[in-house]
């Protein structure tokens, strides 16, 4: 656990960081956003004594950190920048290799953890491992500055803006393959971003930070439905409600869906299925295969006649999805249901606007 | 058509226009003794009528050449015939002063008179020019480089060369010219080696404090806009002074006169390239990389050895590839305050008129900074960090 303690920094007349108080819990990704000169970088920088405080403490696990060594405490936990900062006169295998090298590691160990990192970033080690800085995209360069910071298996992890340099696309694919690093290695990360989104994506909690000052700490949830003040509220925009079902999973609201098998006869579905006007349609294996309209079965020789066959990936939501994801696709679609799926393509459910508006109104209030 | 066997090569056009010219020139001189001159014959009178045709041949073709459409075999052609025009000056005028000088008396001299420098310079131009073309073929690329200096050397180990004058100079001065050169090495090699002990500790320091960096460069810049003659005589008073003061510095050789001050004013003159360089070499490297040296936990030794000293050394090196050429002509200066040198032969020559003599010291100070120049960049390439190459 990492707790700062009524921690300053003035900069002669200027106050950076105004008496910050803030405690991250083991395992969590804490996000420090706010506007530039809030302070958020400044304070990440005095955890691992980059900027010493003018006043106050910090400590990790009860330890006070102005009583460890700066190189003993650095070491102690990873740190990656926007600029990345890889050293352009060494590989990559040896960039990764910089922190064990400082810890004395065996060789043999050493380059067993550097293919097993680039493994973890999704990097080809062979392909990679001998490569210089000057020859990466900016995304692989993150990815090796990710890489990097986890070299000896840190507790914790410091990141600023670690994907600020990369385009839109490659950004977003960056943060969910963190998420999902993160789930795997569980370390306490605290992160600075002004992306909004991003620390929406990623955080456990976001304090939100205002001229040196903690405006609000809470989950991503607590924050979108209770700004604090107006700050918060302008700040998370007018949107909020959007980016709040942007972190709630579809799976507490699948319901069961009314599915038929393509080689039902119309006549047998129109006697069963009596509830919903549309219908799945699905193959002998349970997989989508697109949907019908029943008033066009009466008359019909076989559902196969007056389907609407479809791609399942277009017309469907996967399990993992957010309900920002199913309310876009439906808009999207112009449908007021929409299918879930599972891996295999198989439908498991079905998912509706008006629940969706429920959420959304439920969590409102 | 005519459009596509035209394709003008403007180094080599230059380098031939000046061959060309030269052809006009007087070529060698023969004079009653080392210090009367005299009027220098043509290129007919001093090659006859064989010699004079084949150069004259020799440079139309390397003008149509540096005019003509053949892009691909245009520098290996042009090298071949630099190369020919080359050896052929050569050879020629060693027949040829050993021809003229058997008929006149014995103190009479043969000297080397404009049109044969103009012809030297006209074909170096041309044979940089067919380099440029030549990276790839490596082979050639030597060939062509390295054919004459190779020829020239088998030249003056036979003795075909030596009834020219400047090397009867040298056969004259033997010994001496030999001391000399060691002497010359030995200033600029210990001001170069002085100027980098002191100017790298200088430059990094001056990275690490902005009262350090405006100190340091205020006073490097200032030794740089002393005229260096001027520099080598301030050295007299200050340490005459000196070694009188204290006499034991005398017994170490530092007086007024002589190698002392000589090295004193070369290391402070060489001061500013290194210092400079180094600065600017530690100073370029991205910040970036250094706050994620220190954030990951290296000292701040560390960051100093293992980041910013590989990524700075090509400047620094570069800077002290700068003051050694630099040192090397400037060394020559040091003959005025007694320290001899390959200077001794320039200012000795100037004093007695014998422009041979002046030769003799001046050439091989131009090739001392050839060389140093060359062994300089060799050292600068491979202290490069490979990641470096070509990424920026």
């Amino acid at each position: 656990m990492i707790r700062l303690e009524q921690i300053t920094k003035r900069y002669g007349d200027t106050l950076a960081v105004d008496q910050l108080s803030l405690e991250i819990n083991e395992g969590e990704v804490c996000v420090l956003i706010g506007p530039s000169g809030c302070g958020k970088t400044t304070t990440l920088r005095m955890i691992n004594r980059l900027i010493e405080p003018t006043a106050g403490q910090i400590f990790i696990n009860g330890q006070d950190t102005s009583r460890i060594k700066v190189e003993k405490l650095r070491l102690s936990m990873g740190y990656a920048i926007q600029s990345v900062g890889l050293f352009p006169h060494m590989t990559v295998g040896e960039n990764i290799s910089v922190v064990p090298h400082l810890l004395h590691w065996e060789k043999d160990r050493i380059a067993a953890r550097v293919i097993e990192l680039l493994k973890l970033v999704g990097l080809k080690a062979e392909e990679y491992t001998g490569k210089y800085p000057g020859q990466l995209s900016g995304g692989e360069a993150q990815r090796i500055g990710v890489a990097r910071a986890l070299a000896v298996d840190p507790p914790i992890l410091l990141m600023d803006e670690p994907f600020g340099a990369v385009d839109p696309l490659t950004r977003q694919r960056l943060q969910s393959q963190l998420v999902r690093i993160q789930q795997e290695i569980k370390k306490t990360i605290i992160m600075v971003t002004h992306d909004l989104d991003e620390a929406i994506r990623m955080a456990d909690r976001i304090a939100i930070m205002e001229s040196g000052r903690l405006v609000q700490y809470d989950t991503p949830e607590a924050i979108l439905s209770a700004p604090i003040n107006r700050f918060v509220r302008n700040f998370i925009g007018a949107d909020r409600a959007l980016k709040r079902i942007s972190r709630i999973s579809i799976q507490k609201y699948i319901r069961p869906a009314e599915f038929i098998n393509i080689n039902t006869s119309p006549n047998q579905v129109m006697a069963e299925a009596k509830k919903y006007r549309w219908l799945w349609v699905i193959d002998d294996n349970r997989q989508l295969i697109g949907w019908v309209d029943r008033d066009s079965l009466p008359g019909a020789a076989s559902i196969e006649e007056v389907m609407n066959r479809e791609e399942a990936g277009e017309i469907s939501l996967m399990d993992n999805a957010t309900l920002r994801d199913a309310l876009s696709q439906m808009l999207g679609l112009g449908f007021k249901y929409i299918p879930v799926i599972d891996d295999a393509n198989q439908i498991i459910g079905e998912l509706a606007l008006e629940d969706i508006e429920e959420a959304m109104a439920g969590e409102e209030g | 058509m005519i459009l596509r066997l035209i394709k003008l090569d403007k180094v080599a056009a230059f380098g031939s226009v000046i061959g060309l010219i030269s052809l006009l020139a007087g070529w060698l001189t023969l004079r009653p003794n080392r210090l009367v001159s005299s009027p220098s014959t043509s290129l007919w009178g001093s090659f006859g009528n064989y010699g004079a045709v084949s150069l004259v041949v020799l440079w139309l073709i390397c003008l149509v050449l540096s005019l003509s459409g053949l892009r691909n075999r245009r520098g290996l052609l042009l090298g071949i015939t630099a190369n020919a025009i080359l050896i052929l000056t050569l050879v020629l005028v060693g027949f040829n002063a050993s021809r003229l000088s058997e008929a006149a008396p014995e103190i009479a001299r043969v000297s080397i008179s404009s049109g044969v420098w103009l012809t030297l310079a006209g074909a170096y131009v041309l044979i940089y020019a067919a380099r440029q073309n030549l990276q790839k073929q490596r082979t050639w690329y030597h060939l062509i480089s390295w054919g004459t200096p190779v020829v020239l050397v088998i030249l003056l180990a036979t003795g075909w060369l030596n009834q020219v004058s400047i090397l009867e100079e040298f056969h004259s001065y033997r010994l001496r010219f030999f001391e000399e050169l060691f002497r010359h090495i030995r200033l600029f090699g210990s001001g170069v080696i002085a100027a980098t002990i002191i100017g790298i500790p200088l430059g990094v320091w001056a990275t690490r404090n902005r009262y350090a960096e405006k100190s340091v460069f205020f006073i490097t810049n200032i030794v740089q806009t002393i005229p260096s003659l001027a520099l080598f005589g301030f050295m007299i008073a200050p340490l005459s002074a000196l070694s009188f003061a204290l006499p034991w510095l005398r017994d170490l050789g530092i007086t007024g006169v002589g190698p002392a001050p000589a090295v004193i004013a070369l290391t402070i003159y060489s001061l500013l390239p290194v210092v400079r360089n180094t600065y600017v070499g530690i100073r370029q490297v991205d910040a970036g990389v250094i706050d994620a040296g220190l954030g990951m936990g290296m000292s701040r030794w560390q960051v100093f050895r293992r980041v910013e000293v590989p990524l700075a050394a090509p400047l620094a090196l570069e800077g002290i590839r700068t003051a050694s050429v630099q040192a090397v002509g400037l060394a020559t200066l040091a003959q005025l305050i007694g320290a001899f040198g390959l200077g001794w032969f320039v200012f000795t020559g100037i004093g007695a008129a014998a422009p041979d003599m002046i030769i003799l010291g001046a050439i091989p100070i131009i090739l001392l900074a050839l060389l140093v120049d060359g062994i300089m960049r060799k050292i600068v390439r491979i202290s490069t960090p490979k990641g470096l190459i070509g990424a920026t």
